[in-house]
């Protein structure tokens, strides 16, 4: 056995619920890592990828929040922290909410969480190593004013958050997830969301993980009747980021705006996937994803929508658009369709090149630098993404990303 | 007093010559007004001094104070005192009009109010200013928005392509106004492009000059639009090049 194997199978003997980690963690040793000749793996440089560099949080690893995070908690109106992976009880409340942590292995999608991942190794790794699920669940008929705040900080060498954000019916809720930290670990966090009839969410997940950081994330939302999901994932940091975000269109007249950003510079590989499921009837999925690759960076954006039988007048729209900030970087882009009705309306677009040679000069005919031009226009692709945040919020992560972009270097194609 | 002077320009675009050896002096506080039928290369005269992508320039000068422009970059050149107001100002998406003049130079202490003052005096709703540069603007809304800029940037001298295309008569009225108060506020010089009349009916220009085959080919006082009026362009035609 390896280092980290055994690091694993002592923590999992020490659970409550060892035989169903059990389950997962035998999956995942039989599955074993992905090899680059994994189709949806092809980009990720798993080289460089080795668990026995890692080890299993047991527990907590004590923290101040950075500058940055208690910024955003006095902006919040509920933090949860969440450390390596577990949950921290912070004594705080707020009226329509509340937090616990579950050891269910029950899906917010109504299977069992083996059933519904077990063909995703990660997730297999975090059903066996995850410390709980974080449970957050908001009351029917609440409107939530101030966002609820979820620092997902990784001060050890790996975490394996689980989270279910569960919005009852008519409600209305923002969530600001963050992640931090990550220096050489694994960061593999696994969230599902459930909007319940006419209840919408609003999501903001900012990752600036060290750029030492191997983050693979998976999101799901299961929308119901008339729900409304909007997501907007932003990924600056990790050594290797991926992030996968699906939504389920469940209910008739469900909505889902999912916005997705992300940087790269030195050697980063940004891996956006996703995938729009409609089983219901007139159901709308709109897509945008936009990222800047510089230095030796490279991303790949893959969407699949999925339209299915009988989910009729479905409006489904997906559009990447990625700039070359050097002739080094390199952009992919799949978008990808299947559909099995007739009545729906379907679009997809992508590009892949330098920045829009028009509003550079634009903005240069009006005395902007041309390097000044150019930030201006890369950090603009997460303003757009930040439009929906109350503006305290916006502007905090807004000057975060602007300090970020300061030391980039763009090189004009 | 400044002075722009326009020497013997020749501009290509997409390979055909459309500037021929054009010729303008103005002052500060003047207005001039270009007028000339479609083809004739007005718009080409402003987007070639502003260093537009694609524009050429094969022989000339164009000087503010002696200054050469036409070797400096784009934002040298608005740094110098030059501001070009578009027919079709851009979309920039997710940049802020008030970081974009931040930007362009302009001190962010009093930036907002300066932004907000200038929006209503060209009956421009404040808040329109909050959003991405052009976008979700009508037509109206971004040369108001241009005339903003203009108002913050106070420009040595303005370039309007086409100001008036596309404006009704109330915001035609409003530029218009705005402009002439800027020829005596900070002494800018203005040079309007136009194959309209009818902005002459809410500024007076100091000079007009009538452009054919890509040259100035007559120039005078606000009486030749009178005779443009009566004759139009065809007397004024001269054969190209």
């Amino acid at each position: 056995m390896t280092s980290f194997a055994d690091a694993a199978s002592s923590y999992i003997a020490d659970q409550s619920d060892t035989a169903t980690r059990q389950v997962s963690w035998a999956a995942f040793c039989e599955m074993g890592l992905p090899t680059t000749t994994d189709e949806v793996w092809r980009y990720a440089p798993l080289n460089d990828l080795d668990l026995d560099q890692y080890n299993v949080s047991t527990r907590p690893l004590s923290v101040t929040d950075s500058e940055f995070a208690s910024q955003l908690c006095a902006r919040a109106g509920l933090v949860i922290r969440v450390i390596d992976g577990h949950c921290l009880d912070s004594g705080q409340s707020l009226a329509g909410v509340s937090v616990s942590t579950s050891n269910e292995t029950e899906s917010l999608g109504g299977d069992s969480f083996f059933a519904r991942y077990e063909v995703d190794t990660f997730a297999l790794l975090n059903g066996a190593l995850t410390p709980a699920t974080t449970v957050i669940t908001v009351d029917p008929g609440v409107v939530i004013e101030r966002p609820i705040l979820v620092l997902q900080i990784t001060n050890g060498k790996s975490s394996f958050a689980r989270t279910q954000i569960d919005v009852g019916r008519g409600s209305s809720v923002t969530v600001v997830e963050y992640f931090e930290g990550g220096h050489d670990a694994l960061v593999v966090p696994l969230s599902e969301y459930r909007v319940a009839d006419n209840a919408q969410l609003q999501l903001i997940t900012y990752q600036r993980l060290a750029a030492t950081a191997w983050h693979v994330a998976r999101t799901t939302g299961f929308l119901q009747r008339d729900a409304r999901l909007r997501q907007a994932v932003i990924g600056l940091g990790g050594h290797y980021n991926r992030s996968r975000n699906d939504a389920e269109f469940l209910g008739t007249g469900a909505e889902n705006e999912l916005r997705t950003t992300f940087l790269g510079s030195s050697d980063q590989v940004h891996d956006f996937r996703t995938h729009q499921f409609h089983v219901a009837a007139r159901t709308q999925s709109t897509l945008l994803s936009k990222g800047a690759v510089a230095d030796s960076s490279r991303s790949v954006y893959t969407g699949l929508i999925e339209i299915e039988k009988g989910a009729k007048r479905t409006n489904a729209r997906q559009t990447n658009h990625n700039l070359l900030l050097s002739p080094l970087a390199h952009a992919d882009s799949v978008p990808n369709l299947e559909i099995r009705e007739n009545d729906v309306m379907c679009a997809h677009a992508s590009s892949v090149g330098p920045l829009d040679e028009m509003q550079r000069w634009y903005l240069e005919s009006r005395g902007v630098r041309r390097e000044d031009a150019e930030r201006l226009m890369i950090q603009g692709f997460f303003n757009e993404m930040l439009t929906a945040l109350p503006s305290d919020f916006a502007e905090l992560v807004e000057a975060d990303i602007t300090t970020v972009l300061a030391s980039l270097n763009v090189v004009a194609p | 007093m400044s002075t722009l002077r326009i020497q013997g320009l020749r501009v290509e675009v997409a390979g055909q010559e459309v500037l021929t050896g054009f010729d303008l002096t103005m002052n500060s506080g003047e207005v001039h007004v270009i007028m000339g039928p479609n083809g004739s290369g007005k718009s080409t005269l402003a987007h070639a001094i502003s260093g537009r992508p694609g524009y050429k320039v094969l022989e000339g000068s164009v000087t503010i104070d002696g200054t050469e422009l036409l070797t400096l970059e784009p934002s040298e050149r608005a740094r110098l005192g030059l501001l070009l107001a578009l027919q079709q100002p851009l979309e920039v998406p997710g940049v802020r009009p008030i970081d974009l003049l931040a930007a362009a130079g302009v001190a962010r202490n009093g930036l907002a109010d300066a932004m907000r003052g200038e929006a209503i005096r060209v009956e421009l709703r404040p808040e329109v200013l909050d959003r991405f540069v052009n976008v979700d603007l009508s037509g109206g809304e971004r040369k108001r928005a241009e005339m903003v800029q203009l108002g913050v940037l106070k420009p040595k001298f303005a370039i309007l392509d086409e100001i008036d295309s596309g404006l009704d008569v109330d915001a035609l009225g409003a530029v218009a106004r705005r402009l002439s108060a800027a020829t005596t506020e900070w002494g800018c010089g203005v040079l309007a492009i136009t194959h309209f009349r009818r902005l002459l009916n809410e500024m007076t220009p100091t000079k007009i000059h009538v452009v054919s085959g890509g040259k100035v080919v007559a120039t005078g006082g606000p009486e030749l639009a009178d005779v443009l009026e009566r004759d139009g362009y065809e007397p004024f035609r001269s054969p190209r090049h």
